[in-house]
């Protein structure tokens, strides 16, 4: 099993981790994926992937347009708004 | 010197899908409206909101399939591709990524005085992001998801493109066939077509190179400048002993410069998995076929026709192909009236163009003014005018000052052709012109000319030049 890098998987689940505790979850980690490995006993060389334990396919709608609320509504769980934008802090990539 | 060196280009052109609604939701799918106007629970990432599928999405994929040639896969998978911003408020982009919809397709662009076949590796169905402006607030960016959900066919080609006129090609036939099959109005400064381009260096022959992603371009001079850029950018830290690291690259458009983004701490990894809230497309034969007819005519299907059917000369007929709305305010001139296809090409890509452009109008907006158009060539070509008077009244009959019939009588523009009256003032015309007789019988072909113009004058430009000339031949042989 490769190792945990447990600081870009922090950054990747925008979790901010206390140093101290790195050692922690990189040991409870790698037990978790230890257990899932079990997976890997099974032979799965004659089976096809399935993507969808459902033998459906995706339901569909016709390309037409409804409106089913307003801009207020949208806007009113946001943190900050400045007129009709969500106003967040600068992230500039 | 950049001589032995080539580039070797690869893009990702997005092109956003003219659905009436988004890819997920019953949003409409529209530019320009107030921020965060389209906007539902759906497209801003509620919780507990689920995805339904727009079947015109998959349509418009089938059809971009049949036009550029792909393979249209039965069966594919909606995926999540994870990544934090604040312009995309589930978390993660709707994407395709293991089963797209599109495979193994190419289109063939021009290449110099040849036709190069551009191989496409794939084109899959993905959600585009909303909008982030940074402008306003020092400290704060605005968010405006109206752009979120809009449907994007991305359309990966093979690295098979090696000059920036190459890519520019590309680009532009792409964006031709998909206007030309009505699955994206093309609208480059609106965003409706962008690209994303994959440049590597390498000397002539040799290996591929590490290559750098500069992304979204969208006006085709600033691909150019780009691309031109980069190329050398590359090159020169070959040259000077160094080693190209692959990297995302912004083009600013103010410098004219590439340049890295923002270094990250960690590279990116976007955790592709197939996303629970949507079954995976499974698509029957009949459903594919169904869509074919829709497909229409081609650019490459109209210029064969134009050049078999209608005689046009090449360069003429491309002008006219290279965008829809020509072709179809050219095809139902022809359809509406007996004038020679060729003719009416003529006429077309000049001074209707040239009328269209000073005027700053849409080809579409001539729609209704075809059949006085066609009139005015008819009257042309039954020699009942000139062709000076046609130009003449052309602008008239297009902005509607009246039809063209009666703007010839109005104006006074009917042309001479009764022979009787030609002749008598041929005659009176030739009186005192012995000289001159004799030189063009002495075979100084240029006198003719000169008798032309003189009898045109004295019809005060009415007389029909080819009935004059033919005249005259007669008179002066004797």
């Amino acid at each position: 099993m490769s190792d945990i890098d447990i600081k870009r998987i922090s950054y990747l689940a925008k979790l901010k981790l206390p140093s101290e505790k790195e050692e922690f979850y990189s040991i409870s980690l790698k037990d978790i994926i230890k257990w899932v490995d079990n997976l890997k006993k099974v032979d799965t060389s004659k089976t096809e992937p399935l993507h969808n334990v459902t033998e459906k396919t995706v339901s569909i709608r016709n390309d037409e347009v409804s409106k089913s609320n307003s801009v207020d509504d949208v806007l009113s769980n946001a943190p900050e708004r400045a007129q009709n934008f969500f106003k967040v802090p600068k992230v500039v990539e | 010197m950049s001589n032995n060196w080539e580039m070797v280009i690869g893009l990702e052109v997005h092109a956003q899908l003219k659905t009436s609604s988004k890819l997920f939701s019953s949003s409409p799918n529209q530019f320009g409206s107030e921020p965060n106007e389209n906007v539902n629970f759906i497209d801003s990432g509620m919780p507990g909101m689920l995805p339904v599928m727009n079947f015109g999405c998959i349509e418009m994929a089938i059809k971009t399939g049949y036009a550029l040639n792909f393979k249209i896969n039965k069966h594919s998978v909606f995926e999540r591709k994870n990544y934090f911003y604040p312009d995309l408020p589930q978390g993660y982009q709707i994407s395709q990524f293991e089963f797209p919809i599109l495979s193994e397709g190419y289109i063939n662009i021009e290449s110099g005085d040849n036709q190069k076949k551009i191989r496409i590796e794939r084109a899959h169905l993905e959600q585009d992001a909303g909008k982030s402006i940074h402008d306003i607030d020092p400290k704060y960016s605005f968010i405006d998801l109206n752009r979120v959900g809009t449907p994007l066919l991305e359309i990966v080609s093979y690295p098979d493109l090696s000059s920036a006129d190459e890519v520019i090609n590309y680009i532009s036939s792409l964006r031709q066939l998909l206007m030309y099959i009505d699955v994206c109005d093309g609208n480059m400064q609106e965003g409706s077509l962008r690209a994303d381009v994959n440049l590597s260096v390498r000397k002539k022959g040799q290996e591929l190179g590490t290559r750098c992603e500069i992304k979204n371009l969208n006006s085709f001079k600033f691909i150019k400048q780009a691309i031109e850029y980069e190329f050398q950018r590359q090159i020169n830290i070959i040259d000077s002993g160094g080693e190209i690291e692959q990297n995302t690259m912004l083009f600013d458009t103010s410098t004219g410069e590439t340049r890295a983004m923002r270094s990250k701490e960690f590279s990116h990894d976007y955790r592709y998995f197939p996303d629970p809230d949507l079954l995976p497309v499974n698509l029957s034969q009949e459903q594919i076929d169904k869509i074919k007819p829709l497909v229409g005519e081609l650019p490459q299907d109209k210029l064969n026709k134009y050049l078999d059917n209608y005689s046009l000369d090449k360069d003429i007929a491309k002008i006219i192909i290279a965008e829809k709305q020509n072709a179809n305010l050219f095809e139902k001139m022809i359809s509406e009236s007996t004038v020679k296809p060729k003719l009416i090409a003529a006429w077309l890509v000049g001074d209707i163009f040239a009328f269209i452009k000073e005027n700053n109008l849409e080809v579409d907006s001539l729609n209704d003014k075809t059949k006085d158009i066609t009139d005015l060539l008819r009257l042309i070509s039954d020699d009942v005018i000139s062709n000076k008077a046609g130009k003449e009244i052309l602008p008239k009959v297009l902005n509607g000052e009246g039809k063209p019939s009666e703007l010839v009588k109005e104006l006074g523009l009917e042309q001479v052709s009764d022979s009787g009256e030609l002749e008598k003032i041929i005659d009176e015309a030739l009186v005192g012109e012995e000289e001159n007789i004799l030189k063009f019988q002495g075979g100084s072909d240029r006198v003719l000319g000169y008798f032309v113009g003189k009898c045109l004058k004295a019809t005060k430009g009415k007389g029909n030049p080819k009935l004059i000339n033919k005249i005259l031949l007669e008179r002066l042989k004797k």
